[in-house]
């Protein structure tokens, strides 16, 4: 009885059985890249960037990491000098409008670092082709003598909001590095997507997957 | 959990929804959903009841194994995958489902 008035209810009905604060990582093969003469990067045949100068070391998804790709360089200096910059598919947060996904984002962001982030600044940009929101944060912590500063820029691939970020880390009493941030302009400025994301496909592509999973799925429920 | 509110709005194209299974209890579950902004259900099962039907309890420990379960509307499984949640393939998933006739 519940079952047929659970069936009206809902036509599928997935269930998550979860833990909390025990993901486990799926792992997966690194996306391809390749520079071309012009100093331009396609990475996995979908972005499209100006390669940053040297010195900045290509970071690449090996699972279910935080960001899709990005760049890292160490700076001079004591620790923890050093610059990251991302692009990111997924940022914290679920919202589709920039000013609720800024809250959610930062929400979480550098949580783990126990930092108070302050707004520094925060303006409308025009980013991937549209609209898109620039957040400048710093925080510090007195204890550990560290600080860091980022800039999170919001834009939107089709309908879902995506990030670039970059977050530069100091000792508490150093100087930030401008030119890092004016390299993480110039790639986000030159990014541009190849082809469609996989949700702006998902209503118009037929994929061939469906029996593997599915007789994953049989001998599942089999053992 | 965070990866499906983000998806909610595609699930409803496919007449999906979500439910989480915790053994967490319930004052718990509402802090965890209220930080994550969840909007879909969660629930508490301090007994694993659920978690035995699913095979998803393993034994003598407190905590469920992650698991993903798609039921069609007869009450039929359709899908199962451990770990964590491979979204895409969700996706795809309940988009063949779907195409199959609204199973």
């Amino acid at each position: 009885m519940n079952g047929k008035k659970l069936a009206l209810l809902f036509s599928l009905l997935i269930i998550g059985f979860h833990l909390f604060g025990c993901a486990t990582i799926k792992t997966s093969a690194k996306p391809s890249y390749e520079v071309t003469s012009k100093g331009v990067m396609i990475y996995n045949e979908e972005f499209e960037f100006n390669l940053p100068p040297p010195g900045w070391r290509l970071l690449r998804q090996e699972g279910e990491s935080e960001f899709a790709f990005g760049f890292l360089k160490t700076d001079p200096g004591p620790f923890p000098s050093q610059s990251m910059f991302v692009y990111d598919e997924e940022p914290f947060g679920c919202s589709m409008g920039f000013e609720d996904r800024e809250k959610e984002f930062f929400k979480r962001f550098l949580w783990n670092a126990m930092l108070n982030l302050q707004i520094l600044e925060k303006k409308k940009v025009q980013v991937l082709g549209g609209e898109g929101s620039e957040v400048v944060v710093e925080g510090k912590d007195p204890i550990k003598k560290e600080k860091a500063k980022a800039k999170v820029i919001f834009g939107k691939r089709a309908e879902r909001v995506v990030a670039f970020y970059i977050t530069q880390w100091r000792p508490i009493d150093g100087t930030y590095d401008d030119s890092a941030f004016i390299t993480f302009d110039q790639f986000v400025n030159s990014f541009r997507f190849l082809k469609k994301s996989f949700y702006e496909t998902l209503n118009d592509k037929i994929f061939s997957i469906f029996p593997f999973s599915l007789s994953l799925t049989l001998h599942s429920i089999g053992r | 959990m965070e990866g499906h509110q983000r998806n909610l709005y595609l699930y409803e194209r496919f007449n999906a929804r979500v439910l989480g299974v915790s053994r967490d209890d319930v004052t718990t579950l509402k802090y965890w959903a209220k930080g994550l902004e969840l909007t879909f259900p969660l629930l508490s099962n301090i007994t694993a009841f659920l978690g035995v039907y699913f095979d998803t309890q393993p034994e003598g420990q407190p905590i469920f194994q992650r698991r993903t379960v798609i039921i069609d509307k007869r009450g039929m499984i359709q899908y199962v995958k451990d770990g964590s949640p491979d979204y895409k393939e969700i996706l795809l998933f309940l988009k063949k489902l779907s195409q199959e006739g609204g199973k």
